[in-house]
């Protein structure tokens, strides 16, 4: 389902090269990536989102090597098969929780039905602020819409990026869980780079950079 | 969802910005539309009284104050003229019509003509109520006097000497009101119209009962003046100017220099009077659409550096609808709806400031003045200036969204942690 191999990245300006490990992900198989800060996580997950071009090596997800498609393309393919968790999450400022979810769905030129929506809400406790702005929420809130805005869409594979890290042992077990309820639901590979070890024990697959 | 909601949605996010935006625009817009329109508005107007008067010959002076006095009736006369000379023009082969006209006096700051019957046809007055001139001190009314002065027919009135109201140098004699006009939006609705006979009346008469006083005082030394006086009088009565049109272009070519180089009279052409008086108030208008298109100009800054701003500020969640699967383009676009709603907005407040403006305009020109203004489009101008603003604001927006394309999302996602 996901596959990388002999992937590096070079920043522009910068000699240094980072290498990454290969991957090989089957259906709905999960993966943790540890490493240090500055070592390079970020970029990699970067590399498997198409969100950085590799300097070589390829990224293949749902038989389709990414770096071959066009921008445009490329950008449909995000928008339909990727979803995206950061650290600190965000969500558009000027839309209510309905509206960015509603959003998402019309980036990535999805539609599903308003039940399902709310049906979404409810599993990650957010019903209550459907109609909120953005920054009437708490940070477990907007945590939580992260990971909504994430699966809304149904993705084939879900990259979180340190979703954890600033999270106390509670919330990191609550988030984790979510996000692996929210893998399996939607039958997506789910992909985390931290340097959180807490979460070790959630993932048969670890890779440490 | 689409583009344009979210363009929506993010307008009403910072609505401060968005209303200062919209209100500096609208003002530029609204003050650029107003000039030019009260501009040929006033261009039209004046041409549109012109009707078919090619010349106007007066006593010597300013041709354009004999212009403005005796075609448009907003300044004082240059003096009066033989009524003999009228007769000799109207001869002259070369000459269609040579209709005179006589003032001096009002009613309520209404100027009062004596005239022919060739007068309200220059302005294609017809009569509403009531009959045409037939006697003297018989007047028929234009249509703004009638409503003004609320005066029917068979309502008489004592005019007053000059041409501003006083209620102190009344003449003797009353005029009696016998028709009405239909209104014409020219100049004849603000005039009394009556024959020149009337006036030569109003004034030879007290004139008369003048000398006749003095004479009563000096009666030996005058006799043989006074007789002398009368029968020149009756010969050389006056008028205040003649409205001439011509036959062919001929007349226009060789009439007026013949007039001016060998006459004690002044011959001034209309056209080219009002032409000279439109450069001179060019410059006014001129200076009010710099000055619009100054403000036009930082308001198209306010509206760049808004949207800047916003691109700067918003970069993550733009850089977020990236990792949705938005395009650059469709960035591009919802950033750009934004200010061109905002300009749109602008234009239909800008529109309706200048209409609001231009009534209050029309009201002041009306009450200050007399003069009513009819309001005309020229549709030319306006879509120019249109276009200028929207050539203005559309660069403004296209500096303002250009980092979008040049939007590192990794870069920008990575920094945010």
């Amino acid at each position: 389902m996901v596959q990388t191999s002999n992937l590096t990245f070079k920043y522009k300006k910068k000699e240094a090269v980072f290498s990454f490990p290969s991957v090989n992900l089957q259906e709905q198989e999960n993966l943790l990536i540890l490493g240090k800060s500055g070592i390079g996580k970020t970029t990699f997950l970067h590399l498997l989102a198409g969100i950085l071009k590799p300097f070589s090596g390829s990224v293949v997800i749902d038989k389709i090597d990414i770096n071959t498609l066009s921008h445009s393309q490329l950008d449909k393919f995000r928008g339909k098969n990727i979803g995206l968790i950061f650290q600190k999450n965000h969500a558009v400022k000027s839309l209510s929780v309905f509206d960015n979810l509603k959003a998402r769905l019309f980036f990535s030129r999805e539609t599903i039905k308003r039940s399902e929506i709310d049906f979404l809400l409810e599993q990650l406790d957010l019903i209550e602020t459907k109609n909120s702005k953005v920054n009437e929420l708490s940070e477990g809130q907007l945590q939580r819409l992260g990971i909504a805005m994430a699966v809304v869409h149904r993705p084939k594979i879900i990259l979180a990026d340190e979703p954890t890290s600033s999270l106390d042992d509670e919330n990191c077990n609550i988030v984790m869980r979510l996000l692996q309820q929210q893998a399996q639901k939607n039958k997506a590979n789910l992909v985390v780079i931290t340097h959180d070890i807490r979460i070790t024990s959630s993932f048969k697959n670890v890779i440490t950079l | 969802m689409n583009n344009w909601i979210i363009s929506i949605k993010n307008i009403l996010h910072k609505p401060l910005y968005a209303f200062l935006s919209i209100f500096s625009l609208s003002i530029s817009v609204g003050l650029l539309l107003g000039i030019q329109q009260l501009d040929s508005s006033i261009q039209n107007q004046f041409t549109n009284t012109l009707g078919n008067i090619e010349m106007v010959v007066g006593a010597k002076g300013s041709p354009l104050q004999l212009v403005l006095s005796s075609v448009l009736h907003i300044d004082n006369p240059t003096g009066n003229i033989k009524y003999s000379e009228v007769e000799k023009l109207a001869k002259n082969p070369l000459v269609k019509t040579a209709i005179p006209i006589s003032y001096g006096d009002n009613y309520k700051g209404y100027r009062i003509v004596g005239t022919t019957a060739g007068f309200p046809k220059i302005y294609e007055a017809q009569l509403l109520k009531g009959k045409g001139i037939e006697n003297s001190m018989e007047v028929v009314l234009g249509n703004d006097v009638a409503q003004k002065l609320n005066l029917q027919i068979g309502d008489t009135f004592l005019s007053s000497h000059g041409l501003s109201e006083n209620a102190i140098e009344e003449h003797e004699q009353s005029f009696t009101v016998v028709g009405l006009y239909k209104p014409t939006y020219k100049v004849i609705d603000k005039l009394i119209v009556t024959s020149l006979g009337s006036i030569w009346d109003v004034h030879y008469h007290e004139e008369a009962e003048e000398e006749e006083a003095i004479h009563r005082e000096h009666k030996e030394e005058l006799i043989h003046e006074e007789y002398e006086h009368h029968a020149h009088k009756n010969e050389d009565k006056e008028v205040t100017s003649i409205l001439v049109s011509f036959r062919n272009p001929m007349g226009l070519m060789t009439m007026p220099r013949n007039i001016n180089t060998n006459s004690n009279m002044q011959a001034a052409l209309p056209k080219y009077e009002l032409e000279r008086l439109f450069r001179f108030t060019g410059v006014g208008v001129k200076a009010i659409s710099w000055i619009a298109y100054i403000i036009l100009l930082i308001s198209c800054i306010t509206i760049f550096i808004s949207l800047y701003k916003m691109v700067r500020e918003r970069a993550f969640d733009l850089a977020l609808m990236r990792t949705y699967g938005a395009s650059n383009f469709q960035l591009f676009r919802i950033v750009a709806f934004e200010g061109v709603l905002i300009v749109f907005i602008s234009l239909i407040f800008g529109f309706l400031f200048s209409q609001i403006g231009l009534y209050f305009i029309v009201s002041l020109f009306k009450s200050q003045f007399q003069q009513e203004v009819i309001l005309t489009f020229s549709t030319i101008k306006m879509l120019n200036s249109i276009l200028i603003i929207l050539i203005i604001s559309m660069v403004s927006i296209l500096f303002a969204i250009f980092p979008i394309l040049k939007m590192n999302i990794s870069k920008i996602l990575s920094d945010e942690k």
